[in-house]
């Protein structure tokens, strides 16, 4: 078989569930990477014990800081190393004898700057890795789990409620921003793990690792370059099998860039290689972080299957038209529901304006929760629809609230309608996705923005994945098709792309 | 199928230090590795002229052939739908006089119908080692860039795959009264390009431009194999 398995002496769970961690250059000032990561776990709730170094000595937010590695009385299972670049291989070594399983490097100055020095100096960090201590990094934020309260940084506000999402990144600022994004949007981590510049632990492993991890069952991640590529398609392979890898490759050229005689070779880019090593593997190439964490939304909170035939329910511009293009760029159906249904529908709606049709306008946007309830078991009963989605109009209820004189976030029903639509999901057995649609965002509707965040809230908290737009969810369920879809279809004529 | 073969043609190529086999050389890999290749041969002097003329058959093509003529049509070298052998003797003075060097000639081709033009190829990445190219063939190749790329080795279900990619997927099919292509010849002929990267590292480059599907079968018409 592959290369699958990580090497077996590395003790993921020191590293990600440290009872006891060493930080490498803590300032009794208080500033620097090293007093900032310090302070993110205290904020954080980390349980564990601090362990604090600086050959200066001192206190830091009273706790003693130690003028030497060595001085620390205990061995500790991650250090993290906030040093200047010269001095990494000395602690680096110092945590290895301590006995510490990993190491994350927080500092910068080596193979990114491109100088001699600092290639050498990773050489050195790799040397010493490979004597038996594991290290993430240089030139990285650090490892966030929820789980044990270890953060990166700049990460003191970072959810402690644990999900399915695993994140491998070799930006800092893309892992950080993932996480925080994945926070706004209700969205649960396993691991999210910035590895910099990979001179140790980098995607290859970590893909691995996620692979077999029984908390991780979406993985992401954000690759620049990767080390080997042959152990890094045989990992994927394998590990897309039974769980989505979700890929963002950055820095990808169209052109191929040697010299060639061939065809093949001068379009044969990065552009399309990678493209083809994705499908090839059925991970999931996604163009931006926000199609990423949309796709993962959808692959934590949708049931394991592709989604083909929906039904669309909601109002505003032009609904249908736009339901049924975003629907078809994405090979999918709103299937017309026959008379029956329909008039079923129409009876529960106010009339003129509003259609029982698929997709199915409400016409006003003041429908009663509970009868948008009602509409969606009844429309759940087409043997065909696989997935609904519920357009809410929540905007609207602005005017509500002037003439009420309150507060928008009182008069909007959203807490009614998480409630309903999560009976809804119970009763009928098919999953719902809401679009948040709100084209008030301006200066003047910070009130709606912030009852839209509530909203958003409400349905999270109920396993209810939300959206902010139509096109951007049905852009993540075709993600999810791909890849359960992807594994059936073997027959070569007249299948459409997927 | 005779990688030994192919191995021997590819060795003598880069003892001489060339960096592409002709057309001549490229198909004899091409079928040591079972990938069907026009009925062709290799003419030096005009004395064997009739006798190759004879056992191709007439309507044929003569082709200018040299390890250093990538793209014989921009030079001119290319005679198409030769009927006689005063036509086939006409064509081979034109075309001789313009090529020289070690193991030029003129390639003596049985002329292959059929509108379906495809490609395939094979390229060399830095960090993914040989890929196979299939698309659409002929000047579309350039103009559309209708492609899709997979790592060898291939499976089957690869091969497949890259055919229902392109966005000309249809062309495959049964349209306009012709015979849908043979998929499983083509998925082994692509699977045969990646093994052909697999086997040989001093093979940098492959392009089979046309593969034409001659009734349901494709056929290897032009080839290049550049070497490393």
């Amino acid at each position: 078989m592959t290369k699958y398995a990580s090497e077996p002496d590395t003790d993921f769970e020191r590293i990600f569930n440290p009872e006891k961690i060493a930080v490498i250059g803590a300032s009794s000032k208080g500033t620097g990477f090293g007093s900032g990561m310090f302070f993110a776990l205290q904020d954080i709730g980390y349980q564990g014990e601090i362990f604090l170094v600086n050959p200066k000595g001192g206190t830091l937010a009273g706790h003693k800081i130690y003028e030497s590695i060595a001085q620390i009385p205990e061995t500790f299972d991650l250090a993290v190393i906030a040093v200047t670049a010269a001095a990494v291989p000395r602690a680096l070594e110092a945590c290895r004898k301590k006995g510490a399983a990993a190491a994350e490097i927080l500092s910068s100055g080596f193979k990114e700057l491109g100088t001699a020095e600092g290639l050498a100096l990773e050489e050195q960090i790799r040397e010493i890795a490979a004597q038996g201590i594991r290290v993430i990094g240089p030139n990285c934020f650090g490892i966030y789990c929820p789980q044990s309260g270890l953060t990166m940084l700049p990460g003191a506000d970072l959810s402690r409620t644990t999900g399915p999402v695993a994140v491998c990144s070799q930006s800092g600022g893309m892992a950080v921003d993932f996480a925080n994004t994945g926070k706004s949007m209700g969205l649960g981590f396993s691991k999210v793990v910035s590895f910099g510049n990979g001179a140790d632990l980098r995607e290859t492993e970590l893909l691995a690792f996620f692979g077999q991890d029984p908390q991780t069952r979406v993985i992401n991640m954000y690759i620049e370059g990767v080390a080997d590529g042959e152990a890094f398609f045989d990992t994927l392979k394998n590990v897309a099998r039974r769980k989505p890898v979700i890929v963002l490759k950055g820095g990808l050229s169209s052109a191929g860039s040697r010299a060639v005689l061939s065809h093949t070779a001068s379009m044969g880019g990065s552009r399309a290689i990678w493209r083809a090593i994705l499908k090839q593997a059925n991970a999931l190439q996604v163009s931006d972080m926000g199609e990423m964490v949309r796709a993962s939304l959808a692959f934590a909170r949708l049931p394991a299957r592709s989604y083909k035939n929906l039904c669309v329910l909601g109002g505003g511009g032009a609904l249908g038209v736009s339901a049924a293009d975003a629907a078809e760029k994405y090979h999918m159906q709103i299937p017309p529901f026959d008379s029956g249904l329909r008039e079923r529908i129409e009876k529960l709606l106010p009339r003129p304006g509003s259609s029982g049709g698929n997709p199915v306008d409400v016409a006003n946007p003041y429908v009663a929760p509970e009868v948008l309830e009602q509409v969606l078991c009844l429309a759940a009963k087409d043997a065909r629809i696989d997935l609904q989605v519920l357009i809410t109009l929540f905007h609207h209820y602005k005017n509500t609230a002037a003439m009420a004189g309150k507060p928008v976030r009182e008069v909007t029903p959203f807490a009614e309608l998480a409630r309903r639509v999560e009976n809804t999901v119970q009763k009928t057995g098919k999953p719902v996705v809401v679009i948040l649609n709100n084209p008030k965002r301006g200066t003047d509707h910070l009130d709606v923005v912030e009852m839209m965040e509530q909203a958003r809230r409400e349905f999270a908290d109920r396993g209810i994945p939300a959206f902010d737009d139509l096109a951007e969810a049905l852009e993540a369920i075709a993600h999810v098709n791909a890849y359960y879809g992807g594994k059936t279809h073997e027959s070569a004529n007249g299948c459409p792309n997927r | 199928m005779n990688q030994q073969t192919a191995a021997q043609i590819v060795d003598r190529a880069r003892r001489e230090g060339r960096s592409a086999l002709s057309e001549y050389e490229s198909k004899q890999v091409l079928a040591a590795y079972g990938i069907p290749v026009t009925r062709e041969i290799l003419v030096e002097d005009s004395g064997e002229l009739d006798k190759a003329t004879g056992e191709i058959g007439f309507p044929l093509v003569m082709k200018g052939c040299s390890p250093e003529l990538a793209h014989k049509t921009e030079k001119n070298l290319v005679r198409v739908d030769l009927r006689s052998r005063e036509e086939a003797a006409r064509a081979f003075e034109e075309i001789r006089g313009q090529v020289s060097g070690a193991g030029g000639g003129v390639l003596v081709q049985e002329m292959v119908s059929g509108r379906r033009e495809l490609v395939a190829g094979m390229t060399r990445d830095p960090q993914f080692g040989p890929c196979v190219m299939f698309g659409l063939g002929g000047i579309f190749t350039e103009i559309l860039e209708d492609i899709a790329f997979r790592k060898a080795p291939l499976e089957k279900t690869d091969a497949l795959a890259m055919m229902r990619e392109i966005k000309g997927h249809r062309i495959l099919g049964g349209v306009r009264g012709m015979e849908a292509a043979d998929t499983d010849m083509l998925a082994d002929l692509l699977i045969q390009v990646g093994q052909i990267g697999t086997d040989m590292d001093a093979v940098t480059e492959i392009d089979i431009n046309p593969v034409i599907i001659c009734g349901s079968r494709p056929r290897a018409v032009d080839a290049l194999i550049a070497l490393g």
